[in-house]
């Protein structure tokens, strides 16, 4: 499974990377590769079985604690 | 400018219809007030016509720019940004739970044993592509799918109205007047006020005179086909349309004309598959938009597949179950879509008309 994701990802940064790079936009290179890395490392953590904070029952608890719903 | 594309205000009213009729063509607004669904969605379609009004005003009034650019000039580089970040927050997390709702209705209805990864997987690429070719291709597409999608309601509804017992519908507002408002309010929030997402479109109309009108007619249209899908569940399933998650996918199952037609709830399927993509894609273009003015790029085209994929991962995140989903859009989402669809919109506009946002070269707004 992590085998896959890594090709996966390997894919998208081989469509994109070339291309920003011969148009030297360094600024948006910089982007994607933060973005990319995040979306790699959730992606991992994911696939080993980690379990992410569910956001909306966060915000579900937050908001049900602050008007007593 | 980062889209060079523009589209006419007759393609941003069809692509309107679209984005509202989303997800709400298979989960109709309005359950929680049973038969009286079709009263709460009519006034649901009040509050978000009024909603519509204030974001409408706020963009017109700055032409040929978007709210990331609205929220620099009114509130400073800094705030400004900062609440172009909440806004952005709200784009993606949309994008999530309309995917939650695409996959749990697969998983539930049709595709049991797919891997949900693999059905998220796969609209996601559909809708990075679309976005990729712009606003224009995205408006191109709304333009074949909603007139299709509209024609398949009324066809189902036809089909059913053999099987109508207008008894069903009565007695008209058998429910407690704050009920039947909370109902209202949680039908303006999903899906009408949530047409929001439209700041960051209505700066590409090629006439921006005509946008407020375009915005208008739009939710009128989506209103009425769906308080027209709203009776005609309540009125084929009776008491029991309450008790299900998808009625519109329960009532067309009723269809059975001469053991020929029968099975035709896989047309609701396809109108969920073609509306939901042009609702995930439209809040993926507002991310993706946002995001590379947000940062100052050149262009938002080589982030929209990490951005994709942060959705995805959002969606598969995003609750813990089924219950937790249900549980989360009904109680606590009209609650907080609250700032995003009314609050942060019209203090920017109070701001914008105190300040006389935007000052032309003679100081003059």
């Amino acid at each position: 499974m992590i085998a896959l994701l890594l090709m996966g990802f390997g894919i998208v940064a081989l469509i994109q990377i070339p291309g920003l790079i011969k148009k030297q936009w360094w600024r948006e290179l910089a982007c994607f590769t933060v973005l990319w890395s995040i979306g790699l490392v959730l992606s991992v953590m994911l696939a080993m079985g980690i379990t992410l904070p569910p956001v909306s029952t966060m915000i579900n608890q937050y908001i049900s604690g602050m008007f007593g719903i | 400018m980062l889209e060079k594309g523009r589209i006419s205000s007759f393609q941003l009213s069809v692509l309107l219809v679209g984005f509202v009729l989303g997800s709400s063509i298979i989960i109709t607004p309005g359950g929680d007030a049973g038969h009286d669904a079709w009263i709460a969605i009519a006034l649901g379609l009040m509050e978000g016509s009024l909603i519509a009004l204030i974001f409408t005003a706020l963009v017109l009034r700055f032409k040929d720019k978007t709210i990331i650019e609205i929220n620099d000039l009114v509130f400073g580089k800094v705030i400004g940004k900062l609440i172009s970040v909440l806004f952005l927050w709200y784009f993606l997390h949309l994008g999530a739970l309309v995917l939650n709702d695409y996959v749990h209705f697969f998983r539930l209805e049709l595709y049991p044993a797919t891997p949900r990864t693999v059905m998220l997987l796969i609209i996601m690429l559909v809708c990075a592509s679309t976005v990729n070719r712009g606003i224009e291709a995205l408006a191109r597409c709304s333009l074949i799918l909603v007139p299709l999608t509209i024609s398949v309601i009324f066809l189902v509804t036809m089909f059913l109205i053999p099987h109508f017992n207008l008894n069903n519908l009565m007695p008209i507002l058998d429910l407690p007047i704050g009920k039947l408002l909370w109902s209202a309010h949680s039908v303006a929030s999903f899906p009408f006020a949530e047409s929001v997402v439209f700041v960051m479109i209505l700066a590409f109309l090629n006439k921006s005179e005509k946008g407020g009108r375009a915005v208008s007619k739009a939710l009128i249209i989506a209103g009425l086909v769906l308080i027209i899908a709203s009776i005609r569940n309540s009125a084929v399933l009776g008491p029991m349309v309450a008790a299900y998650n998808y009625p519109s996918y329960q009532a067309v199952q009723v269809i059975d004309i001469r053991d020929i037609f029968t099975r035709l709830e896989i047309l609701v399927a396809i109108n969920f598959i073609t509306m939901g993509f042009l609702k995930i894609s439209v809040l993926l273009y507002g991310t993706v938009l946002g995001l590379a003015q947000v940062l100052n790029l050149q262009s938002y085209r080589p982030i929209i597949l990490p951005v994709g994929i942060l959705m995805v991962i959002l969606a598969l995140t995003n609750v813990a179950n089924t219950i937790e989903l249900f549980d989360f859009t009904h109680k606590i989402y009209p609650i907080y879509a609250v700032p995003f669809q009314i609050i942060i919109p019209l203090i920017t506009l109070i701001i914008a008309k105190l300040r006389q946002l935007p000052k032309t070269d003679g100081g003059m707004p």
